[in-house]
């Protein structure tokens, strides 16, 4: 396994009297897709918002290279930020400016580009994401397929080093999901970049993911190798796959 | 207990709004189309009431002070009432109405639908991006706007005094200017930059910290207009007392 570039240590978060993480570790290795799985409403989303230092841990760390970002300087969560893109799961989409505008919007906060070569980026960027001559749309007029492709094209723009996707399949047919997963590869092969990626989707898990961990009741419950993952004799990872997908669709590719 | 919690988290946010404001560069063309747009906004309802209050002011100075012999004095109640008291209070209220409001929503939108945490993720303070201009701009527009609604108002009550109440036009604006001052208008302004800033800060508030889904941003909204309209008149009384008392 790689260097991590993110370490999660202990972490532990609770909202009033809901209990979300309770006491989590795991690293990410650098240059890897790390896939986080789990019953909806366990705390994938919220462990996410703790790497890019939305929310801070009642208890732990996280580790962004040598900036613990549960304890960090608004000036020094925004340095660290600047290496990371993401995906929300409802897109994010700023519903004044059109879709590619909103690609664009990074753009206009941290590069030199001017208006004419920020266009072009995000139109290459739409491109990438099989999602060309939407650029002067309204973001209310995209399809939820459409307005995740616009978010996906807005967190790479900046070719960020870390990329969190959050649920990047779910809503989208099963072609635009195999061409985000073919997307996630390409990039990872040509850029080295590190991927987190929260999904649902077994198949898109095992296609894409170096490392699979999954999440239940705010603790791991399983963290390792694709291949091993899913042949976990973990009871709760068998049922979780067994519910999920034919088994034998994922025999190794 | 939740009104001191509430009070602190408000603390907090202008705080950061007031550090986010002096670490980045100004937002200038955004201030100017948040001036723009809420004054746009405004401006209409606003002339038809102040218009309105014009008028009806004239009508009960004239029968407060007819019994009196004194009807003569309308121009002077109307400046008095009606320009160092109604129009900053009013302008303040119309545009905590339809700015405030808009301000209040647009951001719990934002805030729900996790725009504000793309900011951030974005490393664009939300601070910065969201609450900066729309403080400029209601600094920016609402004197004008006051300024607008006390002319209105003269005009209206004028009107009124002159062509139905059959009062003298002249004395009329004589006892105006004997009353009102340039110091009027100075102070005037002073509420109206005072209450903007309220506004906006209130407003802007409400919408950060909207709880999710659809009631919450109609919470936001709410809170947003009654706090703010409960705290510019208290703050006008006090200003009242502090610049004419
Ligand atoms: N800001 C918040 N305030 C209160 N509760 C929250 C907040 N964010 C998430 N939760 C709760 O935490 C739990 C986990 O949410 P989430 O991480 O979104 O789940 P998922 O694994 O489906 O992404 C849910 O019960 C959710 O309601
Ligand atoms: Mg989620």
């Amino acid at each position: 396994m790689a260097d991590p570039i993110i370490r999660l240590v202990n972490l532990h978060k609770s909202f009033g009297s809901l209990v979300v993480l309770d006491g989590v570790s795991f690293d990410i290795p650098t240059g890897e897709t790390t896939a986080i799985i789990g019953p909806s409403g366990t705390g994938k989303s919220v462990l996410i918002k703790h790497i890019v230092g939305l929310l801070e841990p009642d208890e732990g760390q996280v580790w962004v290279g040598d900036v613990d970002m549960a304890t960090a300087n608004e000036k020094r969560k925004y340095e660290v930020r600047r290496r990371f893109g993401m995906l929300f799961q409802d897109g994010a989409l700023f519903d004044s400016m059109t879709a590619g505008e909103n690609v664009a919007f990074p753009l206009r906060y941290h590069t030199k580009l001017n208006e004419k070569q920020r266009r072009e980026k995000a139109e290459e960027m739409m491109e990438l994401v099989e999602l060309p001559g939407v650029y002067d749309r309204p973001t209310s007029a995209l399809s939820g397929g459409q307005r995740k492709r616009v978010g996906l094209a807005r967190a790479i723009v900046l070719e960020p080093e870390i990329i969190l996707f959050d649920e990047p399949n779910s809503g989208l047919d099963p072609l635009t999901s195999d061409t985000i997963d073919e997307l996630i590869g390409k990039m990872k092969r040509q850029l080295g970049i590190t991927f987190i990626v929260i999904t649902h989707d077994i198949v898109s898990c095992v296609n894409i993911a170096d490392h699979i961990v999954m999440l239940n009741g705010g603790k791991l419950i399983e963290h390792s190798p694709t291949q091993s993952f899913i042949r976990s004799e973990n009871p709760f990872v068998r049922s979780f796959l067994r519910r999920n997908v034919d088994l034998d669709a994922l025999k190794p590719l | 207990m939740r009104m001191f919690v509430t009070i602190g988290q408000f603390a907090l946010f202008c705080v950061a709004v007031t550090r986010a404001t002096l670490t980045h560069r100004p937002p200038v063309a955004a201030s100017l189309q948040a001036a723009y747009e809420i004054g746009i906004r405004s401006l209409p309802i606003l002339v038809i009431i102040s218009t309105f209050v014009g008028t009806n002011l004239a009508l009960q100075g004239y029968n407060a002070f007819k019994p009196l012999g004194g009807q003569s004095l309308v121009g002077m109640f109307v400046a008095l009432a009606g320009v160092r008291e109604m129009a900053p209070i009013m302008v303040a209220a119309m545009v905590a109405a339809k700015a405030g409001t808009e301000m209040a929503s647009q951001i719990a939108v934002m805030r729900i639908q996790e725009q504000i945490d793309a900011l951030e993720v974005m490393a664009v303070n939300p601070y910065w991006y969201l609450v900066t201009p729309r403080f400029a701009g209601i600094l920016l527009v609402l004197p004008a706007l006051t300024i607008i609604s006390v002319f209105t108002l003269l005009l209206s009550s004028y009107s009124v005094s002159v062509f139905q109440l059959g009062l003298n036009g002249d004395e009329f604006l004589s006892h105006i200017q004997q009353t009102m001052s340039m110091m009027d208008f100075v102070f005037t302004s002073v509420k109206s930059i005072a209450f903007g800033a309220i506004i906006c800060m209130v407003s802007c508030f409400y919408g950060f910290y909207s709880s999710p889904g659809a009631t919450g941003v109609g919470a936001a909204t709410n809170a947003s207009v009654v706090v703010s309209a409960v705290l510019c008149s208290s703050l006008n009384y006090v200003l009242s007392e502090l610049l004419y008392g």
